[in-house]
């Protein structure tokens, strides 16, 4: 097999769209994916002498996306600690003693756990309620479903302390919970 | 009271650490105790488990970006490639 041509008149149309398939869930949000995917391709052509055609060239464009990816992940990093704090001050979910409130407590849902819900309206408002979460906690949520990272690499990818990770889970879990409650649960 | 005893709020921590196997053995010994004594965390322990599983389906199913995006991409591409 011979790797080493690349053929950027191609690329466009053979890597656009899983480049961007792969750049949507870890960035959270359409106009980033479609710009990291641009740079990619940009990237790649400044880069194209630098080819030693040791990888394929998909694979090739996908380590550069994936640097993208990272270098995105940093900038956003750096701004945690503010959004962070003003979050953790807008305490609902728990009264003054930490414990459920009325409001929020978790219903019963009536369903089997161990099946999916598999209805298209389940997923819409499963999709609904993601977007509703800040974008560094849907690229987390990717980043611990889709690349099956954990809390170390997680915070070592964002620059974020453990502490901090923590937080910001553990909020996304309960906004989410009871978005699909409200939802789906009471519709 | 005392080290065993933990609120609501710090018990549904422990159960999103759980998921990450990432709980010391004190904390192990909380979390089981709360839970003995409270439904609704029993119940959003289940509940959290749920959603982690749905939500890594829901996440790994594809996004296109479509005729119209890609071809501004290339436009873009060719533009970038004939200016460098
Ligand atoms: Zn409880």
């Amino acid at each position: 097999m011979n790797y080493s041509v690349l053929n950027p008149d191609k690329w466009v149309s053979n890597y656009a769209d899983i480049l961007y398939a792969y750049a949507l869930p870890r960035v959270s949000d359409t106009v980033v994916a479609e710009d990291l995917v641009q740079e990619t391709f940009l990237s790649a052509w400044r880069a194209r002498d630098n080819y030693k055609g040791e990888a394929s060239e998909k694979n090739w464009l996908f380590t550069i996306l994936k640097n993208k990816i990272i270098d995105h992940y940093r900038k956003k990093g750096k701004d945690i600690v503010q959004s962070m704090s003003d979050s953790a001050i807008t305490e609902r979910f728990f009264d003054e003693a930490d414990h459920w409130t009325q409001d929020d407590k978790p219903l019963d849902w009536g369903i089997d756990y161990q099946q999916g819900p598999e209805t298209k309206e389940f997923y819409s408002i499963l999709e609904s309620c993601r977007k509703k979460l800040q974008k560094l906690q849907q690229s987390v949520f990717a980043m611990k479903y889709l690349d099956d990272l954990d809390a170390t690499e997680i915070c070592k990818a964002l620059g974020i302390t453990s502490s901090n990770y923590w937080v910001l889970i553990h909020r996304a879990k309960l906004q989410l919970r009871a978005c699909l409650e409200k939802n789906w649960i009471n519709s | 009271m005392g080290m065993l005893h933990i609120t609501c709020k710090k018990a549904t921590l422990l159960i999103i650490k759980k998921e990450e196997k990432k709980l010391s053995w004190l904390e192990r010994w909380q979390l089981r105790g709360h839970l003995t004594i409270c439904s609704l965390c029993r119940k959003f322990e289940i509940q959290s488990a749920f959603i982690s599983r749905i939500a890594k389906e829901y996440l790994q199913s594809v996004h296109l970006l479509g005729e119209e995006k890609k071809e501004k991409i290339q436009e873009r591409f060719e533009a970038d490639r004939a200016g460098s």
